[in-house]
């Protein structure tokens, strides 16, 4: 692993200079000759109100085929100015707008003359939804790598939170119970990876993935053998209902979907911040990344190694623990088994794509979560696209965005070394 | 280095202990049935008959077919408890099929079913490498027949058929729902009949109710993508509602919670019960309890008692191998009791269904499907 950081700013490269207006171009062409081409002859609705709201928001319609013409041409002039190389604000503006352009013309296409229409709010509720267990697990591989120990295992931590939150949250009662309770489990996790990673020096890798065979077989195994007999008990919670902030919640379309919420998502919100603070802008936080990229110089002044990252390990399960219990009583509420569905495993890419920054991890988890969703709604309106490539869209989607915009990454110099002291 | 060595091993060896006690182990109640107090067990067995089941990846527990199946199975014990015993193997990844048939056979079943047409293959190979020995499988059919495979098949686009008509007579914003798990001709049969069953409401009354989720022309439509992720069904049946559907029809097992949980959620938020939503495979008042007042009924398939029909007939000598299709005219498919939507269902919509169920049994309406399974 090379430590040749990228330390200065490299000028782009020339193939790299023209390769970004040639997506550009791309993008707008498939809006003028794919979408607007093959919209179908009125308009596309775009709703902004939740079913059964008392205060609606008017649809907006949009000329399905002219829209998509519109953004189309648009997007062909950004390549243009791209070519010139306005600088850096430009450039990034160009590449958010054009992609913003493509969703849009590719919805007028799918709702073009359509009975149907394309509900916002629902895709931006649905994307959050979608998107806080990915966050969470993104933040927990933030915080374990950071310091120097690779976490496959959050998808147990997942798992396991979301188990541990179901019974104790249904056996109680009490959701915050369930709440603690799941993430203490992420934590049990977290410990036994650190025991695992740090004290008796087991491969990072293979041990994660142990972790994980060994929390979906465990509560694999207690779901048949004590929650299906007892489901009336231990696996019935309830669910946390949707707090609305004052004011900010009122606000139409942006208010039902940032600030009208279960509590998952406001402590989402502070963790994101707590953990992007944490980690960048504290001392802690520059210990943690020294042990994480050179340990040998953090002991040397003084810094434990291991107490640091057992420290980190813990904290990781913690957080991905309570993504976990987002599942169960922060969504459907009673746990099924392997429920957590690969989605640590996404939040591990995620995590990566976003170069092992907390909110570069976020950004990846979002934009999964984005297609995910709009995905999930294309096919409800019967779009001409086979279901299976539809399901395969947000993988390919993540992959291309993360190849295109972000590039190569580079881990923590020690993450996944164990450190030995002679 | 030896430290690391000895905790790596342990490490490994609990990993996977604990897999395999979650994944492959048959159940204490019938390993325990399967042995007579005071006999040694390697006599007991020997006088017994053996039915042993082969679960899919959903587990034993899916409140759906491995679960149905298993109901069966269990039901033939207590049907003559004194000669039948029963056990099950869970597969926890489609390679499990084969070794878990072969452990069956080396232990002399009397008969083997696996649950599921994915097995089909491994069934239909460990079938002609042991002639003498007996199988059956759910939710397949052979062509040619196997004479010693008791395949059950249910015609579900029938009953899927009387569920898309009820969900078309109940809606009253003229849309209705229904999605998948994985695009299997097992569960897109389902989907066919109630897309079938809408139209047939709208050509008889002149309505216009429309389906999401599905078209049977394209053999297109809406999936989770797996049997698990119940978050999914949530946002996918949360979508259906804000699209207006107003009965939703989860064709997905487990993730059909994840539905029932977006329709609990939008009834609290409407203040009212405004959507409802059709259970699958088995009866949902009784397999999802607690949203019983939801489903206004459930399409289901007699799993339960075919398999009890094919173990108690082998364990009897009159097993015969083939094929058998679960049809409304055999009872093999059917629509369960309303339950909790037995007054709110229109009599005049329950007098319709049974006479299109009639229709359907004398072949006077026409069940077509693309998902031969």
């Amino acid at each position: 692993m090379t430590t040749l950081a990228a330390t200065g700013r490299i000028p782009l490269s020339v193939s790299r200079r023209f390769l970004a207006p040639a997506t550009l171009l791309v993008l707008g062409l498939v809006d003028i000759l794919v979408f607007g081409k093959y919209a179908h002859h009125g308009d596309a609705t775009f709703a902004f109100s939740q079913p059964f709201a008392k205060v609606t928001v008017p649809n907006l319609k949009v000329p399905a085929a002219e829209t998509a013409y519109a953004l189309g041409a648009a997007t062909i002039v950004l390549a243009a100015l791209r070519v010139m190389d306005l600088g850096k604000v430009v450039r990034r503006l160009s590449i958010g707008l054009a992609l913003a352009f493509f969703v849009i013309a590719l919805l007028c296409w799918a709702y073009g003359g359509s009975v149907n229409s394309f509900n916002v709010i629902n895709q931006f509720q649905g994307t959050l939804a979608d998107s806080i267990p990915l966050i969470l697990g993104a933040l927990a591989g933030c915080l374990c790598e950071r310091s120097g120990v690779i976490n496959i295992a959050i998808e147990g931590q997942l798992l396991i939170g979301a188990f541990a939150g179901a019974i104790f949250a249904s056996a109680f009662g009490v959701l915050w119970l369930g709440l603690i309770a799941g993430s203490l489990a992420g934590g049990l996790i977290g410990l036994l990876l650190g025991v695992f990673a740090i004290t008796y020096l087991v491969d990072q890798i293979i041990l994660g993935v142990v972790l994980n065979v060994f929390v979906s077989g465990l509560t694999g195994y207690l779901y048949d053998k004590v929650l299906i007999p007892y489901s009336n008990t231990l696996n019935s919670p309830s669910t946390y209902l949707p707090i609305k902030i004052p004011l900010l919640g009122d606000i139409p379309i942006i208010g039902p979907v940032f600030f009208d919420s279960t509590l998952f998502l406001y402590i989402t919100y502070v963790l994101i911040v707590a953990v992007q603070v944490g980690l960048f802008s504290t001392r802690w936080g520059l210990r943690v990344r020294a042990v994480g990229e050179h340990p040998a110089a953090a002991d040397t002044v003084g810094i434990s190694v291991k107490l640091t990252r057992y420290r980190n390990v813990i904290l990781a399960g913690l957080v991905a623990g309570i993504g976990g219990a987002f599942l169960t009583i922060g969504s459907v509420g009673s746990f099924g088994k392997d429920m957590s569905s690969g989605k640590g495993y996404i939040a591990l890419a995620a995590m990566i794509f976003g170069r092992w920054t907390p909110l570069g991890g976020v950004g990846a988890a979002l934009l999964f979560g984005f297609t995910f969703e709009l995905q999930s709604i294309l096919s409800t309106v019967n779009v001409p696209v086979p279901s299976d490539f539809l399901l395969m869209v947000p993988y390919v989607a993540t992959i291309i965005a993360v190849a295109g915009l972000v590039g190569q990454v580079r881990a923590p110099a020690a993450d996944g070394q164990p450190y030995i002291t002679s | 280095m030896k430290k690391t060595l000895a905790a790596s091993a342990a490490l490994t060896v609990a990993g996977l202990l604990a897999a395999a006690c979650g994944n492959s182990t048959s159940s204490p109640s019938s390993s325990s049935s399967s042995t007579p107090s005071g006999g040694s067990s390697s006599a007991s067995t020997a006088g017994k008959f053996l039915g042993c089941m082969v679960t899919d990846t959903g587990g034993i527990d899916d409140r759906s077919f491995n679960a149905s199946s298993w109901q069966g199975m269990q039901e033939a014990q207590a049907a003559d408890p004194g000669k039948i015993s029963v056990t099950y193997l869970q597969s926890t990844t489609q390679s499990d099929y084969t070794p878990n048939i072969n452990t069956f056979i080396s232990k002399k079943c009397g008969i083997i079913v696996t649950v599921g047409f994915l097995m089909a293959g491994a069934t239909q190979t460990a079938s002609k490498a042991n002639p003498s020995a007996k199988f059956a499988i759910v939710d397949n059919a052979y062509t040619p027949a196997l004479t010693n495979v008791d395949a059950l098949l249910f015609n579900t686009v029938q009953d899927g058929f009387l569920g898309g008509y009820l969900a078309a007579g109940m809606s009253k914003t003229g849309k209705v729902a229904t999605f998948g798990g994985e695009k299997l001709p097992t569960v897109t049969i389902y989907m066919d009949g109630f897309y079938d069953g809408v139209q047939y409401y709208n050509s008889k009354h002149g309505a216009h109710v429309q389906v999401l989720g599905w078209n049977e022309g394209s053999q297109n439509g809406s999936f989770t993508g797996n049997f698990t992720d119940q978050t999914a069904g949530q946002t996918l049946t949360q979508t259906f509602i804000t699209e207006g559907a107003d009965v939703i029809f989860p064709v997905a097992g487990n993730v059909g919670l994840g539905a029932a949980k977006a329709v609990q959620n939008a009834d609290a938020a409407a203040g009212s019960q405004k959507v409802n939503m059709e259970w699958v495979d088995t009866d949902g008042c009784i397999s999802a309890q607690q949203y019983c007042k939801y489903f206004i009924t459930s399409v289901t398939k007699g799993i339960q008692t075919a398999v009890k029909n094919a173990v108690v007939s082998a364990a009897n000598g009159s097993f015969k191998g083939g094929n058998y299709i679960g049809t409304l005219a055999n009872g093999g498919v059917a629509l369960a009791p309303y339950n909790d939507f037995a007054s709110k269902v229109p009599a005049s919509l329950q007098s319709e269904l049974a006479t299109i169920k009639a229709g359907i049994i004398s072949g006077k309406i026409q069940t077509p499907t693309k998902s031969p399974a």
